[in-house]
């Protein structure tokens, strides 16, 4: 297998803290927030992260397919997650220690709880606005209401971040930079 | 499984001595040490079984109100407040406003007031199911039980039981004068835990239902016994139910021809709400998941106990709910010596394999490769060790003895294939028999000047002690006392298996602890101080204990270790 060559793309207005590792063809959108000891790592095809998504600390992102990696805007990627789903929409959640296998493509709005599975055998995708939780990773659709109020609070979130992490971290910025 | 001691509390058995550890009645006789209480009057150790108990006060477990008891009956046993349980997951759920109206661009740009827009609905945050699937929304974020229980009460079932209870309300009005003659006698035959509190219980439960036929089990025969009974039977008015029953599925209450249909349709299983979904519910609901409506949370009770035979409290919570502790609390820990056992080579042997299989960083070995490494081996002696606790402000002094195996017992007990091997014991215990002491119990910083304390106290007594200490240490290593050490003393014994023994090594132990009641330690708040009367004599208390110190593995089926070199 050739060596992983490393090439970042973060935009300008993007927060990645210093202490993350970045390996392989990443390409970070505006406005995202990769916290300090987060991990993305591209081992096969790149990654592109789109703008306002939050990385908290010792998440997991892995591309192990030779296919571009896409995530949207908006998606939070909680404490200990570990997240190789193909593609991903906007305004996900994946909670705390969640797992996500490469075989499961995520639409929109859905949201995965703590400490959640996600391994089928064959591909999987989860539609708009699905729901997993509890311990056997049970799946139901949200209505969808409430969205809104979430959105807002997710942007809130993000912007007080922008704010408070670079004055405690150090910043690290994109090859072209 | 570790090696543990129960206690042995003799509200069951009618001699003071408990049953041989090998009969099955043996388990309802001991509890563990937390879960036993201890009556002063009495000088008794009391169980979960024997006393009795009474509600002290109701509370919500979410929100922490105490409901009057008045009011528990009026809100139906659940919280009349804004707690609410989610129907699919129980988690709580919490009540949000609704969305502002959407701009129709699509982009979620909107700044959200703080106040919220009207519908308001109740939220799940685990699996975000919400209330307004089942069509339930309320214009104010307030108030939503009562308007919720307005609904649980114009249920089918509700307004049935209802109707039933007006029309028995007058019959048993009636009659209630008439029959509280009949009472008095039908208590007489639990004199075994008969006092004023379960003797009222019991009453209550005995108490004759007008129209319902008494039951006597020879009285089947028989004509009715007494006359007023089958009077009040001829005197009911039949009851006429508000709906046909063979009609109540349609009213949404489940079963019956609509569940059938439903089902013949069903094409995803998560469409049936599962059995855990739907027993929290008051009444009978239908089965399907898109029904199912949020609950009202259950209520707790905070409970107090007395004891059974003098009546005084043993444990009685402070009436907050938000408080845990207790304005009475009389538990056997703080009276009994705490008893630990454990096996020194399973310990060594346990640190042994959790090293290794760090070492190896393989899957952790399985269980049966751990028992066969820790367990007790047929035909070997294993010494154990059993450290008592005092939790006496009086230094005590404490004798073991073990209770002697009855043979008959045994044969009786055991299979029929093992008669000639259940004969004899299948193990042998030896432990000190010499009593010895426990220091008295310090809070921990008095215990700088330990030696001077155990001067001061019974020197004399002390002194003996010791001489006869260093006897059976030289005698043998592990049979003894070990280690003293603050209040606790460990001490050593021996059990050997016999070649052929199998099954647990679990046996009767007697404990008798004697204690200087002179000088009542000066309690500063601290209710587990014993308060005896200051007599200056020495007083004793035993009780009996059960040892397990685990399973034995039968030398028929050696199991290699394939690890060892």
């Amino acid at each position: 297998m050739a060596p992983i060559r490393d090439k970042f793309t973060i935009h300008s207005k993007a927060v990645v803290c210093q202490d993350v590792e970045l390996k392989g063809d990443i390409t970070i959108g505006s406005g995202t927030i990769v916290h300090p000891k987060a991990t993305i790592f591209a081992v096969a095809g790149p990654i592109v992260i789109g703008s306002g998504c939050i990385i908290e600390e010792s998440a997991i992102i892995v591309n192990r397919r030779k296919e571009v990696m896409r995530i949207g805007d908006d998606n939070l990627f909680e404490i200990g997650c570990r997240i190789e789903a193909p593609s991903i929409s906007f305004f996900n959640t994946f909670s705390t220690r969640s797992r996500v296998h490469h075989t499961v493509r995520i639409a929109s709005f859905c949201v995965i709880g703590a400490n959640c599975v996600l391994a089928p055998a064959d591909d999987d995708a989860l539609s708009d606005y699905t729901v997993v939780y509890g311990p056997s990773a049970e799946r139901r659709m949200w209505t969808g209401k409430g969205k809104m109020q979430e959105a807002d609070l997710r942007r809130k979130h993000a912007e007080y971040l922008r704010e408070m992490l670079p004055k405690f971290n150090r910043l690290r910025r994109g090859d072209g930079a | 499984m570790a090696p543990n001691v129960l206690y042995h509390c003799p509200c069951l058995s009618t001699s003071s001595a408990p049953p041989p550890p090998h009969l099955a009645s043996s388990s309802y006789n001991f509890h563990p040490l937390h879960a036993l209480f201890f009556c002063e009057e009495c000088d008794a150790v009391r169980c979960n079984r024997c006393v009795s108990v009474e509600v002290s006060g109701y509370y919500c477990p979410n929100c922490l109100f105490e409901v009057p008891s008045a009011s528990v009956r009026a809100e139906k046993n659940r919280c009349a407040r804004n707690c609410f349980m989610c129907p699919n997951c129980r988690n709580t759920l919490s009540v949000v406003p609704s969305d502002p109206p959407d701009a129709g661009d699509g982009r979620l740009s909107a700044p959200i007031s703080t106040v919220g827009e009207p519908p308001f609905f109740l939220y799940c945050n685990h699996c975000r199911w919400d209330s307004s699937e089942v069509g339930i929304t309320f214009e104010k974020p307030t108030g939503l039980a009562a308007q919720l229980q307005k609904l649980e009460d114009a249920a089918p079932d509700s307004l049935e039981f209802d109707r039933l209870k007006e029309h028995f309300e007058p019959i048993i009005r009636a009659s209630s004068l008439s029959s509280s003659s009949s009472v008095a006698p039908s208590t007489s035959h639990s004199q075994h835990h008969s006092n004023p509190i379960t003797a009222a219980a019991s009453a209550a439960l005995a108490r004759d239902i007008p129209g319902v036929a008494k039951y006597t089990p020879h009285a089947r025969s028989g004509r009715p016994s007494g006359k007023d009974r089958s009077a009040n039977k001829d005197e009911m008015p039949e009851y006429k139910s508000r709906l046909d029953i063979s009609h109540a599925s349609n009213y949404g209450s489940g079963g019956g021809d609509v569940d059938v249909d439903f089902m013949r349709r069903l094409e995803d299983v998560s469409e049936v709400a599962s059995l855990q979904q739907r027993w929290n519910y008051s009444w009978s609901t239908s089965i399907e998941t898109r029904d199912l409506k949020p609950l009202r949370i259950p209520l707790h009770s905070k409970r107090s106990k007395r004891c059974p035979a003098c009546t005084h409290i043993l444990i009685k919570p402070e009436p907050k709910a938000q408080s845990v502790r207790y304005k009475i609390k009389l538990v056997a820990a703080n009276y009994l010596p705490a008893i630990n056992v454990a096996l020194p080579h399973q310990i060594e042997m346990l640190g042994h394999i959790s090293a290794e299989a760090a070492k190896r960083s393989t899957k952790a070995p399985v269980d049966g490769d751990k028992d066969a490494r820790s367990g007790l081996q047929a035909g070997k002696t294993y010494p154990f060790h059993m450290s008592l606790t005092n939790p006496l402000y009086d230094p005590i002094q404490v004798r073991l003895s073990v209770q002697r195996m009855h043979v008959a017992a045994a044969t009786s007990s055991g299979e029929g294939g093992t008669t000639e091997k259940a004969r004899r014991p299948p193990f042998a215990i030896s432990i000190p028999t010499t009593p010895f002491s426990v220091a008295p119990f310090a809070e921990a910083w008095e215990y700088e000047d330990d030696e001077e304390m155990f001067g001061l106290d019974d020197d004399e007594l002390e002194a003996r002690l010791s001489g006869r200490e260093k006897e059976t240490k030289s005698k043998s290593k592990t049979v003894g006392v070990l280690e003293k050490r603050a209040n606790v003393t460990v001490v050593g014994g021996e059990v050997a298996l016999g070649k052929e023994a199998r099954g647990e090594v679990k046996f009767n132990m007697l404990v008798a602890y004697t204690y200087r009641s002179d000088d009542p330690a000066p309690s500063e708040g601290h209710d587990a101080s014993p308060s005896k009367k200051a007599v200056p004599e020495t007083k004793t208390f035993a009780f009996y204990t059960v040892v397990d110190l685990g399973n034995i593995i039968s030398k028929e089926e050696p199991r290699i270790d394939p690890y060892d070199v």
